[in-house]
């Protein structure tokens, strides 16, 4: 007859309370610029989620302010308002709103709107994460995992494969960099990651595998570039890794009989 | 999964040293009682106002003349009350210590060695309805097969009544019982432990007994849990569970035909001044149990913490009385915010560290939740769902604030399922 306190807004509020050290170390290394644009970011997304209460009567989430921080830090910059207004609400609506809401959502919207992003205006330049942030993510796969919101099992799958790359396939830092933004920002987002032990795990190794294709194979691409394309094509495996996962998990059950 | 608090699963230290001293209470009033879900029909084998001896047949079922239900206690049948189809509500009965105690004839189950006997004997002594089958959880009908019988020595939910205790000084009738119950069953006897309240000899208990230690960690001191790790139930293939203290009952039982009168039950909740252990016979008035340490203002009595319903009595399964400070009137809301609460159903589960250790890492808790909230019988039920009841879901609703709670939909699930079943 006890209720609990896991309802998603506590999830997605101790999701925002682990990003704080990261948001901070971002705001501290970009100051008033880097301000605005969290706050344009913000308040566009939080139009979309508005209209969608009234119109759908669908509760606003702040999981919201993730996609904005994620939005603000990783998408690509000098762009100007109109193209921003419109990858934001492309990934915003088709993303997560029009699924009904985050807990709901196919995709990371943020994954989906810097992917747009990026990928719709390939003139803008992608953005160049500052060294302390990847020292950052300590603290808030910490604060995650402590408070249970991140898999850990993400975080060292994917952390596996970037130490392999880094000691024997010469990774550099900003790449390294940009993939631990990314890891904890949109991978280990646990709405759309894999939700199986084995499938959590197979899941952290395919991003960091992908950062590692991506960073060696693809010429010409930049690190936020490489993270967030391997980030989107690991979310979207995702359910497959963990399709594997429960057949094998029904496969040791065949003979319980 | 730090925030969720570990140490939740030991006994409570004023749960402890209440053990010292078990006070039994045999309270005035007690009852048996069905929901109307049940469908119990039953005919009356004693009338109002009679006399009746502790363990005295009372009630039959119309459907199933061979299930009985005993007096709990000696004294006197207070009130009978039926709804339609002589669906029973409830028999009350009123204490007299002197009415004495009912012997059963136990001469034909040979202390346990005879199974159809046994049988016979635990449907005419009452104690049928201690057992609990699943698929779907009901009392097993009469003639059903087990495929499996686990017995539950650990009870790891908080604050519950420890086995052990329940168990001391009992090991020679909870043998007897286990051997007993192995006999009723073409496959395993698994008795789940804790590795505390087993008994030192074991030997000679039968091919098909297996010990089965659990590290006591709640959830995996559930049934339900267990038994979908490890025999999953299917329609067809039932499993049966029954927690110890009740197969050292049936020892008792089947050594000397006496119902024994007792159950350890706890007594806790955050509307109580002390937490306490105490013996009490099956039916008990839990009023009575606590009116003498319960806080001021209103509460609200249920049996369970997590997986509590309201109760006046406590029922055949319950072992756990918890008061809860309430029944308050529930907040007026806004219509808005109530359009924004209810227009989204079922809410979405976040799959988190708190949703996989609700299952104790036993099953695969996102897509089990998530089938269930589709409302897909199959894939739930290829993930265990048919070994599950309500009370194996009550930390998942409790941990994730789920509405629906899992345990309605569940419920819903297995209601739909034993309907096609039976179709």
């Amino acid at each position: 007859m006890t209720r609990g306190i896991w309802d998603r807004e506590t999830v997605a509020l101790l999701l925002l309370a682990a990003a704080l050290p990261l948001a901070a170390t971002w705001l501290l290394s970009t100051g008033m610029t880097g301000a605005l644009r969290l706050v344009f970011v913000l308040v566009a997304a939080g139009l979309w989620h508005v209209a969608f209460m009234l119109a759908r009567a669908q509760p606003p989430s702040f999981a919201g302010a993730l996609t904005a921080l994620a939005i603000a830090l990783l998408a690509p910059v000098d762009l100007g308002p109109i193209p921003m207004l419109l990858g934001i609400s492309f990934g915003v609506v088709a993303g997560e709103l029009a699924f009904g809401g985050w807990g709901r959502n196919v995709v990371n919207p943020a994954t989906l709107a810097i992917a747009f992003l990026g990928f719709g205006f390939p003139a803008a330049p992608w953005p160049v994460l500052p060294i302390q942030l990847g020292w950052s993510v300590i603290a808030v796969v910490a604060i995650g995992t402590f408070a249970g919101v991140i898999a850990w099992r993400v975080v060292a799958g994917a952390g596996a494969a970037i130490a392999v790359g880094w000691y024997s396939l010469g990774l550099g830092m900003p790449v390294a960099t940009a993939a631990a933004v990314v890891l904890v920002l949109l991978v280990c987002d646990p709405v759309t990651s894999a939700s199986t032990n084995l499938g959590r795990w197979l899941y952290g190794l395919l991003y960091g595998a992908l950062v590692l294709l991506f960073a060696l194979g693809w010429k010409g691409a930049v690190p936020v570039q490489v993270a967030v394309s391997a980030a989107l094509l690991a979310s979207l495996a995702a359910p497959l890794l963990d399709e594997i996962a429960i057949r094998l998990w029904l496969a040791r059950r065949k003979r319980l009989g | 999964m730090a925030l969720l608090d570990r140490g939740q699963t030991e006994p409570t230290d004023t749960l402890k040293s209440a053990s010292a001293e078990i006070q039994t209470r045999i309270t005035d009033q007690c009852a048996l009682f069905s929901q109307p879900q049940d469908d119990f029909r039953v005919e009356t084998l004693v009338a109002q106002g009679a006399r009746v001896r502790q363990g005295a047949p009372v009630l039959r079922s119309r459907r199933q003349p061979e299930l009985t239900l005993v007096a709990p206690v000696a004294g006197e049948v207070a009130a009978i009350e039926f709804g339609p189809g002589r669906r029973l509500v409830h028999i009350l009965f009123f204490h007299l210590p002197d009415a004495g105690r009912h012997a059963h004839d136990v001469a034909a189950a040979r202390g346990g060695d005879d199974a159809p006997a046994t049988r016979a004997l635990l449907l005419s002594a009452g104690m049928w309805t201690r057992l609990r089958s699943r698929p779907f959880g009901r009392v097993p009908a009469p003639a059903e097969q087990p495929s499996a019988i686990f017995v539950m020595a650990l009870d790891t939910r908080l604050d519950a009544p420890p086995p052990t205790l329940a168990l001391a000084g009992r090991e020679e009738d909870f043998l007897r019982g286990l051997r007993a119950l192995a006999r009723l069953t073409a496959g395993p006897l698994v008795v789940c432990h804790d590795g505390s309240a087993i008994p030192a000899q074991i030997a000679g208990l039968g091919e098909n007994v297996r010990f089965h230690r659990i590290a006591p960690v709640h959830p995996k001191g559930l049934a339900g849990l267990q038994i979908a790790a490890l025999h999953p139930a299917e329609a067809g293939r039932p499993v049966w569970d029954v927690h110890a203290e009740d197969v050292a009952d049936f020892g008792a039982l089947l050594a000397t035909g006496l119902v024994p009168e007792t159950r350890l039950v706890s007594v806790s909740g955050l509307a109580l001044r002390e937490n306490r252990l105490m013996r009490c016979q099956p039916g008990a008035d839990l009023r009575a149990l606590c009116f003498d340490i319960v806080k001021p203002g209103p509460h609200r009595l249920l049996t369970g913490l997590h997986d509590g319903v309201e109760a006046r009595w406590l029922g055949p399964w319950a072992r756990q009385v918890v008061a809860v400070k309430g029944a308050t009137a529930p907040p007026r809301r806004h219509w808005f915010s109530a359009a924004l609460r209810s227009a989204g159903r079922p809410l979405p589960i976040i799959p988190t560290a708190a949703l996989d250790e609700a299952f104790g890492g036993l099953l695969p808790s996102t897509a089990l939740m998530r089938a269930l909230a589709a409302n897909d019988a199959e894939t739930a039920a290829r993930f265990g769902a048919l070994s599950l009841i309500e009370e194996d879901l009550a930390l998942a609703d409790y941990l994730t604030a789920a509405r629906p709670r899992f345990a309605i939909m569940l419920r819903a699930m297995l209601d739909r399922v034993a309907a096609e079943e039976r179709a």
